[in-house]
């Protein structure tokens, strides 16, 4: 009896589907039978399997691979986060730079990573390079204090002034403007009679929380927010007498 | 919001080495593979609330990662082609001879079919995906899931007789 007789050959599409065992019952059954009697088409066949059997085999347990942290789901999400956060702070800086920040602009601000590890670590980083006395000269010398007193009053509104320290000896040298992170900042220098610096940092106030003091090297920076600014006076830290400028610098 | 549950992390490290056996199929080496799955678990995790249940998921990452290879791949390719613009003649030498010895020897059949050949025996027959599934993922017709599939199983069929058949064909992926 010829089996050809009885039901359609298969198409190239229905061995395939042999193969992959998506045929239903009655139809594998009648393609096995097919195939039986086509030794040729079996053979081909068969190797389809095989080289899908060997596919399988060579591509079983990815589980068992060597893991790959950054691959873990949380890791992921964290980057998202890290990468949606600077975009914020991308965004929040153009809206600073465009002078429309307000609120949201700071709230985002807060939000940026890689902000400094120390308190005011820019301010002993400024403090190191503008308040020594062989610094270069500063655009805002004495003489050009109601020049500086303008320009911080313009960027820190009411927490922008120039103190007077003259009651602990010291006198106003100059002002130097900087940009930070968190935007323009000011270092104020100040010296007393026996030659001794001190440098008043302002800015506006980062990740800054409360108020401390602390030892960088040979300097000991004293730091503190008001509102949505943030103070640091740096000095040297074996000078005593500037131990008591916090109080003349009382912002509140 | 929405009521579909947000894409937990325990379901989708489950996922997570098929994903890389798949990538593996079609990427050049492993880290561009883990690259693509990186790549498609960030589309998931930012896009993937919209996704509903479970059994559709998988396919979904599929078709994602598959769409991220072929846009790495037309870019490259594009860049290729402005980089060839700028390049000396020597950028189209030859094959060096233990290339070609590399193409006979330890690279599989497998390894050299065009990838989007690669891709669907990987779904079809590593996966178990069924051929309207793999369709979807490939984002081609039906027909075409048939007919690409006769040929790289034809193309895999003729590398294999060309090679020593007593030898592994087939390069262990790791």
């Amino acid at each position: 009896m010829n089996i050809d007789a009885l039901h359609p050959s298969p198409d190239d599409s229905e061995l395939h589907a042999y193969v992959d065992g998506r045929l239903p019952p009655a139809r594998r059954a009648q393609v096995e039978a097919w195939l039986t009697a086509h030794p040729a088409h079996a053979v081909q066949v068969e190797g389809w399997k095989q080289d899908a059997e060997r596919l399988r085999t060579l591509h079983a347990h990815p589980e068992h691979w060597s893991s790959n942290a950054a691959l873990e789901p949380a890791q992921v999400r964290r980057r998202l986060g890290a990468r949606r956060r600077a975009r914020l702070g991308i965004a929040a800086a153009m809206l600073l730079a465009f002078g429309v920040g307000g609120g949201v602009g700071w709230q985002a601000r807060d939000m940026r990573p890689g902000q400094a590890a120390l308190p005011m670590a820019d301010a002993v980083a400024a403090y190191r390079q503008y308040v020594d006395a062989d610094a270069p000269p500063m655009e805002f010398d004495a003489s050009r204090a109601d020049d500086l007193q303008r320009w911080l009053h313009r960027h820190f509104g009411e927490a922008g002034r120039v103190p007077d320290l003259r009651a602990a000896g010291y006198r106003l040298m100059g002002g130097r403007l900087l940009s930070t992170e968190q935007g323009a900042a000011a270092m104020l220098v100040y010296q007393d009679g026996s030659g001794a610096r001190v440098g008043f940092y302002l800015r506006p106030r980062g990740q800054l929380r409360g108020q401390g003091q602390r030892r960088d090297g040979d300097l000991l920076a004293r730091y503190w927010s008001v509102r949505d600014t943030s103070f640091a006076l740096v000095s040297n830290a074996a000078d005593a007498a500037a131990s008591g400028l916090p109080r003349l610098l009382d912002n509140g | 919001m929405p009521a579909s549950p947000p894409l937990d992390d325990d379901t989708l490290r489950v996922l997570i080495p098929r994903l890389r056996r798949f990538a593996r199929s079609l990427a050049t080496d492993p880290a561009a593979a883990d690259d693509l799955v990186q790549a498609t678990l960030e589309r998931a995790l930012t896009r993937g609330d919209t996704r509903r249940d479970e059994a559709a998921l998988q396919p979904w990452l599929f078709s994602v990662l598959y769409r991220q290879f072929v846009d790495d791949h037309r870019r490259a390719a594009r860049w290729k082609r402005i980089a060839s613009l700028f390049a000396t003649e020597d950028a189209h030498r030859p094959p060096m001879p233990d290339q070609v010895f590399d193409a006979r020897t330890s690279l599989s059949a497998f390894t050299r079919l065009p990838a989007d050949q690669r891709a669907l025996l990987m779904l079809v027959s590593v996966e178990g995906l069924g051929y309207r599934e793999a369709a979807e993922v490939l984002g081609i017709p039906i027909g075409t899931v048939m007919s690409r599939l006769s040929r790289a199983r034809q193309a895999l069929r003729a590398m294999d007789d060309e090679n020593d058949p007593a030898a592994p064909v087939l390069r262990a992926l790791r």
